[in-house]
């Protein structure tokens, strides 16, 4: 299992397009991924959960990827938050 | 690119003038068959009242001139020696076709002008205006762009749904499921598209086929006669297209619904869908639902943007008040089972 903290850097949070965005990536993987705000733990691969979230920049999620290709999940969807989803 | 770009699209560059006689305007030929085999080679009309009157620089003779109550009274207000001489006039171009509307006649003289000339004449009973737009509907459809595509064409709730796909991934039986659910099938296997009014497909089936279908296994039914006369309709305006296909996990299917491409049909938008398939997976219920969605975009609510717009209400008002209390049901307490 690997568990890391991401924050949201783009403006205007993770809206629609970002959510589908994260959600195209974590659909490629095998292993369970799931993202936790506040404790509010939601399934990576389903574009509602995600957009649930409706996490605004500067907010903090843990990201915790668990199965067979995990840590490449993680870094991959990691990347995604650092370059804020292209938005920066 | 679409697998449609390469559509053999058929044409018509000419009708001969006997076609009009099956128009709705029910002409009828006042000199026998002179001039019925004449070709008409554009979808446009032309009231020749300047030619008539001397003028025939740009004269679009090519067309089919209306002779309606303004030209019949104009040339009944001359003289007969000016009458044949206005009418010789026009004759020395090659005017496939003449048509008296309101019911006007022309004098025996001039009609025989007219045949001499090889010009076919009709006449209608409408009024001109009428014959007029009946006649540029008519035309308009001989010489629009037409062209054949595989798939089954079912109206469902009144929406014209296309689908495609390799054969044996059952398309047929999504039809007949529909049916089997009281929608109506407009042709099954071969629809034959025709492009109208510059904007719109409409697809209808062959008249031999009509509403025949082949299920695997089984063999040719006979939708009309099985289902009753409330299961088919003959002719539907094509305004979705539902690819059906093998599940790959390699695709990408839209999750928000944002980002929609249309498949272009003879240079017409027509909204595509992609549908992956495997077992247990309801095609005809997602029909529907796609149909009733595509009602509501129509009548101007958009599910996918009414969710991103309150999601973006959402985080703006986070960010305004910085708090971190997270309110995510609907009703902010139980109390009690009230509901």
């Amino acid at each position: 299992m690997v568990r890391i903290e991401l924050k949201v850097l783009n403006r205007s949070g993770l809206h629609t397009r970002p959510a589908a965005s994260i959600v195209k990536v974590a659909s490629k993987y095998k292993c369970e991924i799931e993202l936790d705000k506040d404790g509010f733990v939601i399934n990576s691969k389903s574009i509602i959960g995600v957009m649930t979230l409706a996490a605004e920049q500067g907010s903090i999620l843990y990201l915790i990827t668990n199965g067979i290709d995990e840590k490449e999940a993680s870094d991959e969807i990691a990347k995604l938050f650092e370059s804020g989803f292209g938005e920066i | 690119m679409s697998k449609y770009d390469n559509l053999n699209v058929i044409v018509k560059d000419k009708i001969p003038v006997s076609h009009l006689m099956q128009s709705s305007i029910e002409a009828k030929s006042v000199i026998g068959e002179v001039g019925l085999g004449n070709f008409i080679t554009e979808k446009n009309l032309h009231r020749p009242q300047l030619a008539l009157a001397g003028y025939v620089g740009l004269f679009t003779f090519h067309r089919v001139q209306i002779f309606g109550n303004t030209e019949v009274n104009y040339l009944n207000s001359l003289t007969i020696k000016e009458k044949e001489n206005s009418i010789r006039r026009i004759t020395t171009f090659p005017i496939p076709c003449i048509i008296l509307t309101d019911g006007n006649e022309l004098d025996e003289s001039v009609l025989k002008i007219f045949e001499s000339a090889k010009i076919s004449v009709l006449s209608t009973k409408l009024a001109t205006t009428k014959a007029f737009t009946l006649l540029s509907e008519f035309l308009d459809d001989q010489f629009s762009l037409q062209a054949t595509v595989h798939g089954s064409f079912v109206d469902v709730y009144g929406v014209g749904i296309l689908f495609t796909g390799r054969s044996g991934i059952g398309k047929s039986e999504v039809a007949l499921d529909l049916i089997e659910r009281g929608h109506r099938l407009v042709a099954d296997d071969i629809i034959m598209i025709t492009k109208t009014r510059e904007a719109l497909i409409m697809g209808t089936g062959t008249n031999l086929v009509q509403h025949f279908m082949e299920i695997r296994g089984l063999g040719l039914i006979d939708i009309r006669q099985m289902f009753g006369v409330r299961s088919i309709r003959f002719q539907k305006r094509l305004e979705i297209i539902v690819e059906l296909e093998d599940w790959n996990e390699n695709e990408e299917y839209t999750r928000t619904g944002l980002d929609e491409i249309p498949t272009g049909i003879m240079g017409v938008d027509i909204m595509t869908i992609k549908l992956p398939i495997f077992p247990g997976k309801n095609i005809t219920v997602i029909a529907e639902v796609i149909a009733l969605d595509y009602l509501l975009k129509t009548y101007g609510y958009n599910a996918s943007d009414v969710f991103a717009n309150k999601l973006r209400e959402a985080i703006d008002l986070k960010t305004k008040n910085s708090s971190n209390i997270v309110e995510n049901r609907i009703i902010s307490s139980f109390q009690g089972d009230r509901e």
